[in-house]
């Protein structure tokens, strides 16, 4: 009896370590570079958010920044994983500890393990990617985008197109659609600028926006944008992660609506997605990423303040049209082309939240 | 504005989001019945996703045209093998090493977890999503569409709600109604409830214990890759990390819910369901309401823990459940 009792808690106990030792080990993806020998090395890293890497967005754009530094700039790069919340200060003080600087936190929902971890690593650099930090100290850099300006183009694009034909699948309904992930601000001025965008074009277009409370869940993904195509968009733009990509596959299945990516191209790493993808909204977390890494090389750090990339800045932008490029009208590509030099000249200032 | 909300899509897409909830919860009910706790469900459902996904994207990236064609069915084959497996780690451990049934079975969440990411990353060289699944399964009825009319709008109603799906929520439908037989109108099913009110009675009178919990928990890791099935191959079509999102331990509360018989917990699941596709429509009127969006998101869970404290009264779980058993 005792005996069995005993094996069953060291079975237990094995299980669960094997069980996390896989979580741990999953992120597996090539890490630290080679190593180089110049004096001004640095070694830098980043800790994934819950989306993680392979999320096809800003996880894997903040990860190419890292790459393109390594390749570049000769520093040593590592890459951690969060596959939970809790995981956020577990990983940035593990890095920390090791001697990485800067330490790169991927995604809003890091801002307070961010905040903790620099009191307590006051030698580290960290950069906190779309943190917009309340006083930031000397080691704390914030970058932040102008999703706005990025969803604002998007909107411009869906605001012409859902009354242009040069898609059956466009309908005379007048209505867009937005899946957002979480209703976190990045999320938000996507969603704020695609609205403002798409009424900049047509004061009338009726856009219905749903948010799943998630970004790793397809299935839910899927049926927010079943929901938007049966109320008529016939144009869906999704800033929700993987849950967008569920999204992608309502308006393929359906047959009845194109699709917007976000974040990346994501005619680029949706496989097969060309035939609804119409474009993307970009955000070029890697420039950010890599600007930064490059600044600390130098040993220019850019700490104790926030830094805000606009589509000025080649900070934020929209996709090539890809397949659709030879569909879709002149007079939308000249519209798009307009609303970027008002953007950049300022004399378009795009809203960060819904009024 | 009702139009918007009350419409044919609305019930659709509450049974496609109690689909994978209801498989789990069935699961889990036969599990418990027979005196075995599975909060394993979770991983069980995220292995048989991920399997099924491999396995489909092995046989369609093959150039044998039968095995193309073949290979999402592998696929949910594949998923039920693989989380059968895992249910029989669960039953192992809980079972013949008597350990814990919540230990265990949070020690397979976390398995799956683990394990999903690493091959991931071992199999394709990147962790996120896979590819999609070349060959995807469609609805198992198409009928055609009549010209207008009041009976055509009629029949569309029908055919959204009634014929609209895929194979696996057929299944699903009939595992509530084979299994709620099968549970209180046979003589397997008297044994099987006996396991999990008084195992020492129904060992004294013969009847094998641990080989009637080791089916139960098979049989919802059967049910649990249908379930995973259902959402990587049939819904989406690719898989991506930790894309139950929770439905198994939503599934636990609608097995609760559903007072522990199949039935129930295909009707907890539904309410579930339903909850959730409101939610949707209704998000569709925030703008005009002027409520925060988390406020629909919670709905659902809101309804959940109303409909368990209040409505439904004092659930009995079954007497020994959670209890290993050890022969004297």
């Amino acid at each position: 009896m005792k005996r069995s009792v005993r094996t069953g808690l060291v079975a237990a106990v094995v299980v669960s370590m094997a069980g996390m030792m896989l979580a741990g080990c999953s992120p597996a993806a090539p890490s630290g570079g080679s190593a180089s020998s110049g004096a001004a090395s640095i070694k830098t890293a980043m800790v994934t958010d819950v989306g993680g890497l392979g999320d096809k967005s800003f996880n894997d754009l903040s990860y190419a920044g890292l790459q393109r530094a390594q390749k570049d700039l000769k520093v040593n790069i590592k890459v951690l994983q969060s596959h939970q919340i809790t995981d956020y200060v577990t990983n940035l003080s593990e890095l920390s500890g090791a001697g990485y600087s800067p330490v790169f936190a991927v995604g809003f929902l890091m801002s307070d393990a961010v905040t903790q971890e620099s009191t307590a690593f006051p030698k580290t650099d960290f950069g906190g990617i779309d943190i917009d930090f309340t006083n930031p100290p000397k080691n704390v850099v914030g970058l932040n985008f102008k999703e706005q300006e990025a969803g604002y183009l998007a909107g411009v694009v869906a605001g012409l197109a859902t009354q242009a034909t040069f898609d059956p699948r466009l309908n005379k309904d007048n209505t867009l659609g937005f899946v957002g992930g979480m209703a976190i601000p990045p999320v938000q001025r996507y969603e704020a600028g695609f609205v403002a965008g798409a009424k900049s074009v047509d004061p009338g277009v009726k856009i219905i926006s749903l948010y799943a409370g998630r970004f790793d869940d397809q299935a839910k993904g899927k049926e927010l944008g079943l929901s938007l195509i049966s109320s008529g968009a016939d144009i869906v733009f999704a800033a929700a992660g993987q849950t967008g990509t569920g999204t992608e596959k309502a308006c393929a299945d359906s047959g009845k609506a194109l699709f917007i990516g976000v974040d990346s191209d994501q005619f680029l790493t949706i496989p097969n997605s060309g035939n609804v993808m119409l474009t993307s909204a970009v955000k070029r977390v890697d420039n950010a990423v890599y600007l930064v890494v490059k600044d600390a090389a130098a040993g220019k750090f850019p700490g104790g303040q926030n830094l805000t990339f606009g589509l000025k800045d080649d900070g934020v932008g929209i996709a090539p049209f890809h397949d659709f490029d030879s569909k879709v009208p002149q007079s939308i590509k000249d519209a798009v082309a307009k609303a970027e030099t008002d953007i950049k000249s300022g004399a378009v200032v795009v809203p960060t939240t819904l009024k | 504005m009702l139009s918007e909300v009350i419409n044919p899509e609305l019930f659709a897409s509450a049974i496609r989001m109690a689909t994978p909830l209801a498989l789990a919860a069935i699961g889990g009910t036969i599990c418990e019945r027979s005196g075995v706790v599975n909060i394993a469900l979770e991983g069980i459902m995220l292995i048989g996703a991920f399997f099924g996904v491999v396995v489909a994207l092995a046989a369609g990236s093959t150039h044998i045209s039968w095995l193309v064609a073949a290979s999402p069915w592998l696929g949910i084959l594949a998923a039920v093998v693989a989380s059968v497996l895992m249910a029989g780690l669960h039953a192992f451990a809980s079972i013949t090493l008597r350990m814990d049934q919540v230990v265990s079975g949070t020690a397979i969440n976390l398995l799956a977890l683990g394990l999903t990411g690493f091959l991931m990353v071992t199999l394709y060289g990147h962790p996120g999503t896979t590819d999609p699944i070349p060959v995807a399964i469609n609805a198992v009825f198409n009928f055609p569409t009549p010209a207008g009319g009041l009976l055509a709008t009629a029949w569309s109603w029908i055919d959204q709600i009634v014929f609209s799906y895929t194979p696996i929520v057929y299944a699903a439908m009939i595992a509530a109604v084979v299994g709620q037989w099968a549970l209180f109108h046979t003589r397997w099913g008297l044994h099987l409830r006996a396991l999990g009110e008084h195992p020492r009675a129904a060992d004294t009178v013969g009847i094998r214990v641990l080989r009637g919990r080791y089916v139960a928990v098979l049989i919802s890791g059967v049910l649990g890759g249908l379930a995973g099935a259902n959402l990587s191959i049939e819904q989406v079509g690719s898989f991506n990390e930790n894309m139950t999102a929770g439905r198994g331990f939503i599934a636990l509360a609608a097995n609760i819910f559903g007072r522990w018989t199949p039935i129930g917990s295909y009707l907890a699941s539904l309410l579930f369901g339903f909850a959730d596709a409101l939610q949707i429509k209704l998000q569709a009127f925030q703008s005009v309401v002027q409520i925060p969006v988390q406020f629909f998101l919670m709905l659902p869970y809101v309804l959940t823990v109303v409909v368990l404290a209040g409505v439904m009264g004092r659930a009995v779980a079954p007497a020994e459940v959670g209890k290993p058993y050890e022969k004297e």
